[in-house]
């Protein structure tokens, strides 16, 4: 079957009344588990796989799924925006200078840029998963441990870049992140590291409860010293939607967001999170006026928003041509269709066409109804900025505590959120950008595992990172961006004593 | 006045608290059973259990409600069930995984997996399977042997986690064989696989469950099973010991459990509606299209089987020297 009679198809199957209502459910749900923090969409599947049972048909099934999957990249940035709040794991950067857009009265743009890049990003995303799926997937295959270690290290590299003026407070941050990944199941031996004793610590902190305590709840705490004002940041939402310099300042943020999304997001491993902190990176490299990133450049919302939507879509690529899930999500998507009956593998497309078109031409249809659903919403969301924040902080905090605890139904990670609020609220007294700390945060464990893994592989010689053609490019990548970083310190300083 | 009413509100405390002495005389099950995988959801023990969940109204008035309690290898889900009341409306799905039989020889546990679990029924054991990728130059065990020993280079081995049970299988066949075997832990067995696929090591282990895509696809070629017998999923594929090694293991095994304490005649039950759904044709095809093996076992045998197999790890894990601290 060509690509075209097969998306005729899909599109028959998709635009069935039973299937557009759960592209709309999915879609729906995903957009509110997206805006809701902590509740994320790995989470909110899994809840639901019991109620694929009763769903008959795998491919309503899986577009259900899929439409919270992606669904939830376009909510995540909502709260990332208005309070600073990352709603979803793949969303942390989009805190940074989203919400500074916020505190300038520049909510609307914000949100209005963050649906609309998601828009263009996740359709540009089934595009591509629509025409090259299958030739792609055999290049994710060739990152093995070797290449993992390269990649991670550059957006260790690129973790730093976050921290604003400080290159020493953000090399502190990311010390303190990698710190905090070590404690748990150490990746290789499966000693347990840093639990003393804690049961509940034996598998670590986990990444959503860290985000929401280090940024959210350590900016509501900051919001408590100055009580006296009753809002959280300025009432003014400002214009919906973006003025004709914003579109000019982040058409190409979002272009390379969606290309940068689409290829982290094949990577095993990789996702929506990396690839939106790969995007703001390099849009921060990029840009003719560096110095406007963390005090709300609208590329630091543009670029990452669209990789994480262009990443959802691209990590079906995985899943749907070799049977590999990526991330959690897929992972649970991948299980649905084991319990209906369809392996995901190689011969989906020829043994279950209506499975693989269907979804993808649910897609289409999904983003379509993500942007509809999206933009005229903008202006609801952005009305909580008027609530008082007498009201908001403590709703949030028990926002924050439900979905904490939803992650893996024990008390100790709402006690461990609290414990990463107060952490958070120490850093912005002493002026530190938790950004690099969160990201070394995810980034260690995948360091340190596939650094370990490659050296068993290589009887432990280092030479294994330069002797893979992959790995060497990103080393050399590395290498290139930290004397380039050097060099223009080196030229600055004396700048400064003159 | 006052006083009827506190006596009224008193004993609606008393029904609200004590419900289940209400019920007492009621037939075993009176309400919904919840069921325990202390793994992630979409694992195999995850898949196994939701697809018993599934068949379970078909054969008992109550359904089953299956809930993931992930972490610390699955001893923190595995703790809640054990430390829950034995009246049979808590189970363990996943009795006979790598921490109820392997790690208590290799460290501390918080309770004891033989005595404070009263096992139900066996469902299925998953076999660890030696495969290699289909461009690897290795056709069988004894191509591998060969090269192995005429190069006098190790093997490295993709593994799902260390210590777990395809680890050790693979470890002990490279001391049986005389050959050095690299086992390379990942994160999951699909990681492990997806690396294996890549071709970034020359031999890999994992359950059918999780490889039998690979090896349909062409992707995998397998060598050998490390069980007993052949693994009924894969009858075309020799054991080790038929290839002349003497290695075998128990894979992961794959019960029910509930805390000890539980009624006899609850056990006897659950028990019953577990061989049923076993036998029941609908399960066994969602078993075989998961490349599960159905392996029914009722209390007393499967309670045998589990001293035999932890007895086994154990010796196992002292010959190979292994420790993980």
């Amino acid at each position: 079957m060509g690509i075209f009679s097969g998306l005729i198809n899909g599109f028959s199957i998709a635009l069935t009344p039973v299937n557009l209502l759960f592209a709309f459910i999915g879609a729906l749900l995903g957009t509110a588990v997206g805006v809701l923090p902590g509740l994320g969409p790995a989470a909110t599947i899994a809840l639901l796989l019991p109620a694929t049972y009763a769903i008959s048909s795998p491919v309503t099934a899986i577009i259900l799924m899929a439409g919270i999957f992606y669904g939830s990249m376009y909510g995540g940035s909502t709260t990332s925006i208005l309070l600073n709040l990352p709603g979803e794991a793949a969303s942390v950067v989009t805190c940074i200078d989203g919400y500074k857009m916020a505190q300038k009265g520049r909510a609307g743009a914000a949100l209005g840029i963050a649906a609309i890049g998601s828009f263009v990003a996740g359709t540009a995303g089934v595009l591509g998963l629509t025409l090259f799926a299958p030739k792609i997937a055999g290049f994710a295959l060739s990152f093995g441990p070797p290449e993992m270690f390269s990649l991670a290290l550059v957006g260790l590299l690129m973790a730093v870049t976050l921290s604003g003026a400080s290159v020493i407070k953000g090399l502190i941050m990311l010390a303190m992140g990698l710190l905090l990944a070590s404690v748990g199941l150490d990746p290789i031996s499966g000693k347990t590291r840093f639990s003393f004793g804690v049961i509940e610590l034996q598998s670590g902190f986990d990444f959503v409860t860290l985000a929401m305590g280090v940024f959210g709840l350590g900016e509501i705490f900051t919001g408590l010293e100055s009580v006296m004002k009753t809002e959280i940041v300025t009432t003014k939402v400002g214009q919906v939607w973006p003025t004709v310099k914003d579109w000019v300042d982040s058409r190409m943020a979002i272009l390379r967001g969606t290309l940068i999304g689409f290829f982290v997001g094949i990577i095993p491993g990789g996702g929506a999170v990396i690839s939106s902190l790969v995007s703001y990176a390099l849009e921060k490299k990029v840009s003719k006026h560096p110095e406007e990133f963390g005090q709300g450049a609208i590329e630091g919302v543009a670029g990452p928003e669209s990789a994480n939507n262009a990443a959802s879509s691209s990590s079906f690529i995985p899943l749907l041509t070799l049977g590999i899930p990526g991330n959690a999500s897929i992972a649970m998507i991948f299980a649905a269709l084991l319990i209906k009956g369809v392996t995901p593998g190689p011969f989906l497309i020829q043994e279950h066409p209506e499975v693989f078109w269907g979804v993808i031409a649910s897609m289409y249809i999904g983003n379509v109804m993500l942007l509809v659903l999206n933009l005229p919403m903008v202006g609801i969301w952005a009305q909580l900025l008027r609530v008082p924040f007498g009201i908001l902080a403590p709703v949030i905090i028990l926002f924050t505590a439900i979905g904490s605890y939803s992650i893996q139904g024990q008390a100790f990670d709402i006690y461990s959120l609290v414990g990463f609020g107060l952490f958070g609220y120490l850093l912005r007294k002493l002026k530190f950008e938790p950004g690099p700390l969160v990201l070394a945060f995810v980034l260690g464990p995948m360091i340190e595992g596939s650094m370990r893994r490659s050296l068993l592989m290589s009887g432990g010689s280092f030479l294994i990172f330069v002797t893979h053609p992959i790995s060497m490019a990103l080393i050399g990548l590395f290498a290139f961006l930290v004397l380039g970083q050097a060099l223009v310190m080196f030229r600055k300083k004396p700048a400064v004593q003159t | 006045m006052k006083k009827t009413v506190a006596v009224l509100v008193a004993m609606l405390l008393a029904s609200a608290m004590f419900p289940v002495a209400s019920m007492a005389g009621d037939a075993y099950p009176s309400k919904p059973i919840t069921g325990v995988v202390p793994f992630g959801p979409g694992g195999s023990t995850d898949l196994l259990a939701r697809t018993v969940e599934k068949f379970w109204t078909k054969y008992s008035k109550e359904p089953l409600v299956i809930v993931n309690k992930p972490g610390g290898g699955g001893v923190v889900g595995t703790e809640g069930v054990v430390r829950s009341k034995p009246d049979g409306y808590t189970l363990y799905f996943g009795y006979g995984s790598g921490h109820d039989v392997v790690m208590p020889s290799l460290q501390k546990m918080p309770y004891d997996p033989l005595k404070d679990l009263v096992p139900v029924a066996r469902l299925s054991i998953h076999s660890v399977v030696i495969v290699t990728g289909a461009n690897s130059q290795f056709h069988s065990i004894k191509d591998m042997v060969a090269w192995a020993k005429k190069e006098g280079k190790p093997i490295t081995t993709a593994v799902s986690v260390k210590a777990g049970a395809v680890d050790l299988a693979l470890t002990a066949f490279g001391k049986a064989a005389g050959i050095k075997i690299v086992t390379v832990p990942f994160s999951g067995g699909a990681e492990a696989t997806t690396a294996l696929a890549g071709g970034h090591l020359m031999i890999g282990g994992g359950h059918p469950c999780e490889i039998m895509t690979h090896i349909k696809a062409g992707r995998f070629r397998p060598l050998a099973v490390a069980l007993p017998q052949r693994d009924p999923s894969l009858p075309d594929v020799p054991t080790l010991r038929e290839l002349g090694f003497d290695v075998a293991t128990w894979g992961s095994i794959k019960g029910v459990a509930a805390p000890v304490g539980t009624p006899k005649e609850v056990v006897a039950y659950l028990g019953g509606t577990l061989k049923k759904i076993t036998e029941d044709p609908g399960f066994r095809k969602a078993m075989a299209d998961m490349n599960m093996p159905v392996m029914y076992e009722g209390s007393a045998d499967f309670g045998k089987f589990l001293k035999q197999a932890t007895a086994d790890y154990l010796a196992l894990i002292r010959k190979l020297n292994i420790t993980i601290n």
